[in-house]
C-alpha cells in the first residue's frame, strides 16, 4: 500500500532522510518514530507533495508520488503537522472546495461533510468561520478533510502534537475508530505511550535510518533495558544501594528518596524475578517492585541511544 | 468504506480544476474585505477628483458673456476673410452670439459661421481651440465679442482621472496578488491544500485568475464610472477611454505577474506586499527618471510603459522633447503605444514562466 524504497532527501550537506525503506501493508496502522530531527516529518512531506525527495521513490497504491503526484495522491488523506485553513470558511465551505478538487460530485459531498464532521465532532460548527476556532478544532477538521474522500491511505504527521489532554484523547479515539473501519494509516508521533495504545506497527528511525520496524508485541520484547521502582518500608541506606550497584544485571540506580530507587537493568521477565530476590537478600523491605515506562519507550532509548 | 476509494479515478484535469480555485480565491477577496478595500479607494479618490475642482472654483461647464474673439486675417483661398479664436475651451458652438461693436449679429445672417476644429489635430494646436468663427468679411477692425456656454472637453475631463488609474492598478496588484503563493507557505495552508491531487500550475492559474479578475472589477468599475461622469459632465466619452481601459488590463495583467513573481520568491507577507507596492509607485519610476534624465527612454520599464493609459486620451497623443538650458538638455519621453504594449506582454510572460518555475520547486519545509 505504502511503500518507501530507497528515500532520500538532503538539505545542503545534511541527510535528512538516507535510503529509507519501508513497507506498510493495507489495512495496517504503522507509527512512525524517532527524536526531533530524525527525519519523520521530511518523510511524510515527501510522501504528501511538500518537498521532493533528492533520490529513491515514495510508491503509494504503487504510483509514485515523486513522479506522478496528482496520480498518487488521489487515493490520500492526510494530515501534515497543524495545517491551518482558510480563516473565510467555515467547516462545510473548507469540504466543499476540497471535495471539489477531488472531483466529488455536491451531493456526495454534502453526505460526507456530514458524515466527517460527525466523526470528528464538529457537527454544531459547521458554518461558524474556521477563523475562530481553537487548534485543538483545527486539529479535528484536519482529520476530517483527510477523511472526505474516503482514501484508501491516510497520512498523519503527529496529529496529537500540541492538544491538550482532551484534544489528544479525542484525536486518538477518531483514529481508533478509522482503524477499525480498515483504513491503512501511517501515523508519525513523538508519543511512544500513543504509538503503543494506536498502532499494529512501528518504524523507528534517527539520522533518517530505519533502526527498526516489526510488530508493536515483537517490539516490545527487543528492548534490551528495563526500568524498576523498588519501594521500601525501611529507608534505603547508601551500603543497600551500593550492594545493589554490584549486581551484575544492573545499569544503573537512582535514588528518588530515601524509600525509593530506580533500578536501570538488563534483562528479561527471569532476570527481574533474580533482581527481586537479589534485592531482597540485600535487606531491602520490598511492598512495591513495578516497571516504570513503556517497554516501547525503553527500546527506543536504548535504539536512538546507540545510533548516536 | 474504504475498500478501492470511490473518489481516486475521478480527480478532475488540471484546466477544470483552475475555476474551483478562482471560485473560493475570490470569496477570500470578498470575505477579507479587500476587494470592498480597493473599490471603497476606487471611488473616494473619484469622489474627491470629481468634487474639488467646483468646490475650489474650477466648473465643469458655465456661460461667458462679453468675450473678446481674436480675429486674424484668414489664408488665401477660403471664402471668409477673417477667422475668429475664442480664448476658451469647451465652447459649445450651438450657443455661441457673435456681437460686432456692441451689436449682436444674429447666427444664419451669412455674415459668420461656427466651425469645429476637432477633426485636425494641427488646426486644433494651431488655433488652441476646437471651435473657430469665420467671418465673410474683414473684421480686423472690429470690435468683436462673443457669449456662449462652455463645457470642459471629454479628453480634459477624463484625463485628471486618469492620472490615478496607475496607482489603483498597483493597489490591486498588491492587495491580490503580493501575498497570493507566500501566504500559502507563511500561514501554512500549504499544508492544506498541497497534499491534494492538485498541480501547482493549477493552484498558480487558479490564484491568477481570481487575482485578475478581482483587479478587473476595480479597474472596470474605475473606468465605468469616469465615462459615466464624463457623459454627464463632459457631455460626451472620449473616443480613446476604451483604448486607455484596454491598457489598464494589459498593465494589470502585468503587474499582477510580477507581483505573484515577488510572492514565489519571498518569504513573508509582509516583505512581498511592500516590495510590490514600492516597486512600481517609487522603485521603477524613479529608475525612469533617472534613465530619463540620462536620455536614456526606458523602454523597457513597464512602469514607462504604463503612461500609455493615460496619454492614450491624449489629442494629439504627446511627443518626446529635449529642452537644452545652459548646457543641459532635458529629455521628456512618452512610451509608444506599440512598444508599450509589447513590453507589457513580455513582462507577463516573463513573470508567469519564472513564478511557475519556482513555484513548482518552493518547498514547503521547516
Amino acid at each position: 500500500m505504502i511503500e518507501l524504497q530507497n528515500l532520500s532527501k538532503s538539505f545542503g550537506p545534511i541527510k535528512a532522510v538516507n535510503n529509507l525503506n519501508l513497507d506498510v501493508p493495507k489495512g495496517q496502522t504503522v507509527g512512525f518514530l524517532g527524536p526531533n530531527g530524525a527525519g519523520k516529518t521530511t518523510t511524510i512531506k515527501i510522501m504528501t507533495n511538500l518537498i521532493t525527495a533528492s533520490g529513491g521513490k515514495a510508491l503509494l497504491q504503487g504510483v509514485d508520488v515523486v513522479t506522478h503526484p496528482k496520480q498518487a495522491l488521489s487515493s490520500v488523506g492526510a494530515v501534515v503537522e497543524t495545517p491551518e485553513f482558510y480563516p473565510y470558511l467555515t467547516p462545510v465551505e473548507t469540504l466543499a472546495y476540497l471535495g471539489s478538487i477531488r472531483g466529488m460530485h455536491s451531493d456526495e459531498i454534502k453526505q460526507r461533510s456530514n458524515d466527517v464532521l460527525q466523526e470528528v465532532k464538529l457537527e454544531e460548527w459547521r458554518n461558524t468561520r474556521i477563523g475562530k476556532f481553537s487548534k485543538g478544532m483545527k486539529q479535528r477538521l484536519a482529520i476530517g478533510q483527510a477523511l472526505l474522500h474516503e482514501p484508501e491511505i491516510l497520512i498523519l504527521d503527529e496529529p496529537t502534537s500540541g492538544l491538550d489532554p482532551r484534544g489528544m484523547v479525542e484525536v486518538r479515539e477518531i483514529i481508533r475508530s478509522l482503524k477499525k473501519q480498515g483504513y491503512t494509516i501511517f501515523m508519525s508521533s513523538h508519543l511512544l505511550g500513543e504509538v503503543q495504545e494506536v498502532c499494529d506497527s512501528a518504524a523507528l528511525i534517527d539520522h533518517g535510518k530505519l533502526l527498526v520496524y516489526d510488530r508493536i508485541e515483537n517490539l516490545k520484547g527487543l528492548s534490551k533495558v528495563s526500568k524498576i521502582e523498588v519501594i521500601s518500608a525501611t529507608e534505603i541506606s547508601q551500603t543497600i544501594v551500593s550492594g545493589i550497584r554490584g549486581l551484575s544485571s544492573i545499569r544503573e540506580v537512582e535514588t528518588v528518596n530515601g524509600h525509593t530507587v530506580v533500578l536501570t537493568y538488563d534483562g528479561s521477565d527471569e532476570a527481574r524475578a533474580d533482581l527481586l530476590q537479589a534485592v531482597q537478600k540485600l535487606g531491602v523491605r520490598v511492598t512495591s517492585f513495578s516497571q516504570v515506562g513503556l517497554p516501547l519507550e525503553m527500546l527506543y532509548m536504548d535504539l536512538v541511544k546507540e545510533s548516536r | 468504506m474504504v475498500e478501492g476509494s470511490p473518489h481516486a479515478q475521478k480527480v478532475p484535469s488540471d484546466i477544470a480544476q483552475i475555476p474551483i480555485i478562482w471560485r473560493y480565491e475570490l470569496l477570500k477577496y470578498l470575505r477579507s474585505r479587500r476587494l470592498i478595500a480597493s473599490l471603497a479607494i476606487a471611488f473616494v479618490v473619484i469622489g474627491l477628483i470629481y468634487a474639488l475642482p467646483p468646490l475650489l472654483g474650477s466648473e465643469y461647464s458655465g456661460s461667458r458673456t462679453d468675450q473678446a474673439i481674436s480675429i486674424e486675417r484668414s489664408p488665401m483661398g477660403i471664402p471668409y476673410q477673417s477667422i475668429g479664436t475664442f480664448n476658451d475651451t469647451g465652447v459649445l458652438p450651438d450657443t455661441v452670439k457673435i456681437f460686432v461693436n456692441g451689436i449682436e449679429v444674429p447666427r444664419g445672417s451669412n455674415t459668420w459661421v461656427i466651425a469645429g476644429v476637432n477633426g485636425a489635430p494641427s488646426l486644433s494646436r494651431f488655433f488652441g481651440t476646437e471651435t473657430i468663427v469665420l467671418f465673410v468679411g474683414n473684421m480686423s477692425s472690429s470690435n468683436v465679442t462673443s457669449s456662449y456656454e462652455w463645457r470642459v472637453s471629454a479628453e480634459s475631463f477624463e484625463g485628471n482621472f486618469l492620472g490615478f488609474a496607475n496607482l489603483l492598478i498597483v493597489i490591486c496588484a498588491t492587495f491580490f496578488g503580493a501575498d497570493a503563493i507566500v501566504g500559502e507557505y507563511q500561514n501554512r495552508t500549504g499544508y492544506l491544500m498541497f497534499p491534494n491531487p492538485i498541480k501547482r500550475e493549477a493552484l498558480f492559474f487558479g490564484k491568477y485568475s481570481a487575482s485578475m479578475t478581482a483587479g478587473i472589477v476595480v479597474v472596470g468599475l474605475f473606468y465605468g464610472s469616469i465615462a459615466l461622469l464624463s457623459l454627464i459632465s463632459a457631455g460626451g466619452i472620449d473616443s480613446n477611454l476604451g483604448l486607455s481601459f484596454a491598457f489598464a488590463l494589459e498593465y494589470l495583467l502585468a503587474i499582477m505577474a510580477v507581483a505573484y513573481f515577488i510572492s514565489t520568491i519571498l518569504k513573508g507577507t509582509t516583505g512581498a506586499t511592500v516590495l510590490t507596492f514600492f516597486l512600481f509607485v517609487m522603485i521603477l519610476p524613479i529608475i525612469d527618471q533617472v534613465l530619463s534624465i540620462s536620455g536614456v527612454k526606458p523602454t523597457g520599464s513597464v512602469s514607462f510603459a504604463a503612461g500609455v493609459l493615460q496619454y492614450i486620451t491624449q489629442n494629439p497623443y504627446p511627443v518626446d522633447a529635449s529642452e537644452t538650458f545652459r548646457r543641459i538638455t532635458l529629455h521628456t519621453y512618452y512610451p509608444d503605444p506599440t512598444i508599450a504594449a509589447i513590453t507589457m506582454l513580455a513582462y507577463v510572460v516573463v513573470a508567469v514562466v519564472l513564478s511557475l518555475v519556482l513555484f513548482k520547486r518552493k518547498e514547503l519545509a521547516g
